[in-house]
């Protein structure tokens, strides 16, 4: 993207809470664009896993749910304030993806996703059943703010500009990893893993990388939404669909693209939210009848994700000015 | 004497779980292809039967055979209209198209048949046997031996056909296929057919003796996923027997641990063997 | 860069969906209508729905229902309620995006919800911090009051008060001469199961009963591990805590395993499930379940309430879905009774709230608030499948029919 392009979107990003502000229900607005936000922090975490180095993970949910459930147990169990959970959620998920990594980074293909849906399964019943961890009925964070510490806010705003900065981060280390070795190396072994072994890519160690690198943001996107939700249970937060949200959103935008994953978010996270407030009320069920063929749709004729079409777009449009030029 | 009953019970129920994984472990092995919808099959072969009995009436054989039909048609229409396209995209494609796709199943039922739950009338079929000190329920009896009965016959047409060996042939090798006169598009379209089929029959025998509702599919599709990377991708008696040994263990830790701890010790146990046999039972390594 | 923005700012407002004009009295309910709980979901916005002609037209055939005879709400000029629908789909985050839609976009006075507890935590706390009475008709997680809110209201019993009506129940079996020593309780390990096995485990360790407990996943395939181990303990009383599938799953392995001890208990969910009757209603002639609902004889308000509902869904109402029309009564007396539809005196009317049995169509001692908003004065019945439907039988002084003892079960 330009510089231009850049500068577009975070201006656009930074102003849209302003922008929605004079409109009737800028409340809801504001908070589907915090939403759109953690949507798009989960689907970059696991894009550089799942986009860069090829590992389609399905068992993301364990790490979003370590960094969901720390937070609240710090508060449930010792009334610490959720946020410094934070950093021992971070550290939680890094110990699991650890464990996690060794054994299933043997796997191959479809096996290796297997196996990942296998373990956060086996973490979700297990939470499920295990009372420190507030069993199946879960844990509640603060649901009115002792302090500012608690980060228990009426609007969105706050909740959507700590999302941003979280977000920014993610993107510039994604983008810094781009242009290092780290990202040639996970380039390479998402093309092939036995090439990249054969030009001499030390393959378990850059998967553990960047296993650990994404585990590590995927925790932040849990705690995150621990702290504006206030609750999480072991379905909000361990759930096969939490891993599934998070795919869906990185390959529809484009896996493997710095802005896919932000891309996939603002268009699945508003279209969920019309297509509930349209049609949920109704309860004839056509909310996911739609929100369902669109990703049907999506697959069907732009399976590279939609960011594709957008770099097609593009690059059309400027060989239509190269034409021009040579006319001229 | 109980852990023996347990023990029938938990293969008669794996025998019918090895009958709709095998038809995902074809197109997994032939395709390479992860199908998120396979449990969806399962729940419309369940209203399929439900609509037969109401419609036509007879017993299981007529609605096992419309379930069959009706999910046949299915499977090769989504061959054609999505899977064909779509398989040559990468592998998130895959997993974002069937996802959506069990979507679009699940909610379609949803909005046709109503959430609610429903079962088959008992006149269907009902009773139990007594053998031994063992009781058998007929209808669950009859599912068990029918799933296996069909597990083998679906084996037996893979391997001791020329349809079968046409199929295998596409799976081994695409082109060389299409140089020996294969339409490749055709078997494929045909193996997709065979696979909602088989979970179609798989889901009007379990019809028998469980009610559902649109979103019973979702179990089965992890149960599935489970077998079938157990038995290795594409093996079909691979299937069968991790079939089994999923409705066995299933009702072994069910009984001595605890109904909780069932699926905790399927997943682990799971887990444990891909990691010693990352080729799954029977796969080839 | 621009076309995408621009699309995408056109797709946020969509999604906020329409306004409307604010000429009636606006309120919202939250209610899962996709998901796995749909079916409840679905039949409590029918039970709404009816609620709502009750009160916008006249019916004065409903003798003692607060609002009934008139048309609308006569301390406001006859104003008409129109409930606002929203489908939370069981998932906690989405409840508390429609709870905030409803608040901030459609401007409603009040709201009702949840079915799931877990929802009932999320979406209530942002009624809180708006401050918009949240009245609760269903969820019965004990915390949900305990968190020192003040606009969050709650009409149903929770996990405690069935626990007791249950023992209650037992000991008076007891006394009256029939053997009842142990209990297994049987529990899925949602959220729902947890809670009210464990309130029931509990209170009846504590009676002296000999009590067993088996948790089980809920959606099982295969409940026979469950059942076998049932016959070969042989408790006195079964109680089954779970929802329809599974519960339909158990009365189906009783009979194939030839299993029944002398009485079955339901708790609510599974056995109330308007698709439990049809599918083993003949092999569980006598298990009793609980339920406040109870259709009562023709003639009788609740039996014209059942018949307005058979009308629109064809099937008969449940106690779920009698405990959110329930909960919409409560709310359309308070706002009523407040003349107005300030929220903060909506609040205050909620608090002043005090109902007789004879105003309600549940069988509840009442409706009265503590100060932590939960319903003081709620209770429940229980009911026997006798034929084809459920007729109350305890507690006596309420009961239709007489209590049968053991349970007939298939024969």
């Amino acid at each position: 993207m330009t510089r231009r392009g850049w500068v577009v979107l975070a201006a656009a990003l930074l102003a849209y809470p302003w922008a929605v502000a004079g409109s009737d229900g800028a409340a809801f607005l504001q908070d589907m664009g915090a939403l759109v936000l953690l949507a798009a922090i989960g689907a970059s975490a696991w894009n550089i896993l799942g986009g860069y180095a090829g590992q389609i993970s399905v068992g993301h949910a364990m790490f979003f749910g370590a960094g969901a459930y720390v937070p609240l147990l710090v508060y449930q169990h010792w009334q610490a304030p959720p946020l410094l959970g934070v950093p021992l959620g971070v550290a939680a998920s890094l110990g699991i993806a650890l464990i996690v990594g060794h054994p299933t980074f043997r796997l191959a293909g479809h096996y290796f996703s297997m196996a990942t849906i296998a373990v956060a399964e086996l973490v979700r019943i297990m939470v499920g059943n295990w009372d420190f961890l507030g069993a199946a009925i879960g844990l509640q964070g603060p649901a009115t703010g002792r302090g500012w510490y608690d980060l228990t806010f009426r609007s969105a705003v706050p909740y959507y500009y700590i999302f941003l900065a979280v977000l920014a981060l993610l993107l510039a280390v994604t983008a810094q990893m781009q242009r290092s070795r780290l990202g040639y190396y996970l380039h390479a072994i998402g093309a092939g893993e036995r090439a990249a072994r054969s030009l001499g890519v030390p393959v378990r160690r850059y998967k553990l990388y960047a296993l650990l690198l994404s585990a590590g943001f995927t925790s932040l996107a849990g705690s995150l939404y621990a702290l504006k939700t206030g609750f999480v249970d072991p379905d909000s937060g361990l759930g096969i669909l939490v891993s599934v949200q998070m795919i869906i959103t990185a390959a529809l935008g484009g896996a493997g693209t710095l802005l896919g994953p932000l891309l996939g978010a603002a268009i699945l996270v508003p279209l969920q939210t019309a297509t509930n407030t349209w049609f949920g009320g109704g309860g004839s069920g056509l909310t996911y009848v739609i929100y369902g063929g669109v990703i049907v749709l999506i697959a069907r004729f732009e399976p590279g994700g939609l960011l594709e079409l957008w770099h097609r777009r593009a690059a059309a449009r400027l060989a239509r000015r190269g034409r021009v030029r040579h006319a001229a | 004497m109980i852990l023996l009953q347990v023990i029938v019970d938990g293969l008669l129920l794996g025998a019918v779980y090895a009958l709709f994984s095998s038809g995902l472990t074809l197109i997994w092995g032939m395709m390479n292809f992860i199908n998120f919808a396979h449990g969806e099959f399962v729940m419309l072969g369940m209203y399929v039967a439900l609509l037969a009995v109401t419609w036509i009436g007879g017993g299981p054989v007529v609605f096992g055979l419309a379930a069959a039909l009706g999910l046949f048609l299915l499977g090769v229409v989504i061959y054609f209209a999505l899977i064909r396209a779509v398989m040559r995209g990468p592998m998130l494609a895959q997993i974002l198209s069937t996802f959506g796709l069990a979507l679009l199943l699940r909610y379609a039922a949803f909005w046709v048949f109503s959430p609610n739950f429903v079962t088959l009338p008992r006149s269907v079929l009902s009773g139990t046997l007594r053998l031994d000190g063992i009781l058998l329920s007929v209808p669950r009896l009859a599912a068990g031996l029918a799933a296996a009965a069909l597990t083998l016959g679906m084996h037996l047409l893979l391997t001791r056909t020329a349809l079968g060996s046409r199929l295998l042939a596409v799976a081994e090798d695409r082109d060389a296929a299409t140089l020996m006169g294969i339409r490749p598009d055709r078997m494929q379209a045909f193996a997709w057919g065979l696979a909602a089929a088989s979970a179609g029959i798989a889901g009007a025998l379990m019809a028998i003796s469980f009610p559902f509702s649109p979103a019973v599919g979702e179990t089965f599709a992890l149960t599935a996923f489970v077998v079938v990377t157990l038995g290795g991708f594409g093996s079909v008696p691979g299937a069968m027997l991790a079939g089994l040994l999923v409705g066995l263990i299933q009702g072994l830790s069910a009984y001595w641990l605890g109904p909780v701890y069932k699926d905790v010790v399927v997943y682990g146990l799971f887990v444990a063997l891909l990691w010693l046999r990352p080729q799954g039972l029977l796969g080839a390594a | 860069m621009k076309h995408m923005l621009a699309i995408l700012a056109a797709a946020m407002l969509a999604a906020a969906g329409p306004a409307r004009a604010a000429d009636t009295i606006k309120l919202g309910a939250l209610y899962p209508l996709t998901g796995n709980s749909a079916p409840a979901g679905q039949a409590a916005k029918a039970a709404i729905a009816v609620a709502v002609d009750i009160v916008n037209t006249a019916h004065p055939e409903f003798k003692g229902l607060p609002l009934a005879d008139t048309a609308g709400l006569p301390n406001l000029g006859g104003a008409k309620i129109e409930v606002i629908d929203a489908d939370h789909q069981g998932d906690p985050s989405v409840g508390q995006q429609q709870a905030l839609r409803l608040i901030t976009r459609e401007h409603v006075a009040a709201l009702l919800g949840t079915y799931q507890s877990s929802v009932a935590l999320t979406a209530t706390a942002v009624a809180e911090r708006y401050g918009i009475p949240f009245v609760i008709g269903d969820s019965v997680a004990a915390n949900i009051t305990q968190r020192g809110f003040k606009w969050t209201f709650r009409v149903t019993p929770i996990a405690g008060d069935f626990a007791v009506s249950y023992v209650d129940f037992l000991t008076q079996m007891k006394r009256s001469g029939r053997k009842v020593d142990s209990i297994a309780v049987l529990n899925e390990n949602t959220d729902y199961g947890t809670s009210i096995g464990g309130s029931i485990v509990e209170a009846a360790q504590k009676a002296g009963y000999q009590v067993m407990r088996i948790v089980y996943n809920a959606k099982s395939t295969d409940v026979s591990a469950q059942v076998l181990q049932l016959k070969d303990k042989n408790p006195d009383v079964a109680i089954f805590v779970g929802y329809t599938a599974d519960e339909i799953l158990y009365m189906k392995t009783l009979k194939e395993l030839d299993y029944k001890p002398a009485m079955i208990i339901g708790d609510d969910a599974g056995f109330s499930d308007p698709s439990f009757i049809p599918a083993v209603g003949d092999i569980s002639q006598g298990v009793l379940d609980r339920s406040a609902w109870d259709a009562g004889k023709p003639g009788s308000v609740t039996y014209r309430i059942n018949e307005m509902y058979k009308a629109r869904t064809g099937r008969d109402m449940d106690d779920t879905s009698g405990r959110w029309m329930q909960a919409f009564f409560v709310l359309a007396d308070a706002i009523n009774r407040a003349g107005s539809t300030d929220p903060a005196k909506i609040q205050k009317a909620l608090r002043e709230t005090d109902l007789k049995p004879a105003q309600l169509m549940m069988g509840y001692r009442g409706v009265k608030f503590d100060a932590s908003g939960q319903n003081l004065l709620a209770s429940t019945y229980l009911i026997q499948l006798q034929g084809k439907s459920y007729k109350a039988v305890w507690p006596e002084a309420r009961a239709t029919a007489t209590l049968q003892w053991p349970m007939t079960g298939w024969k």
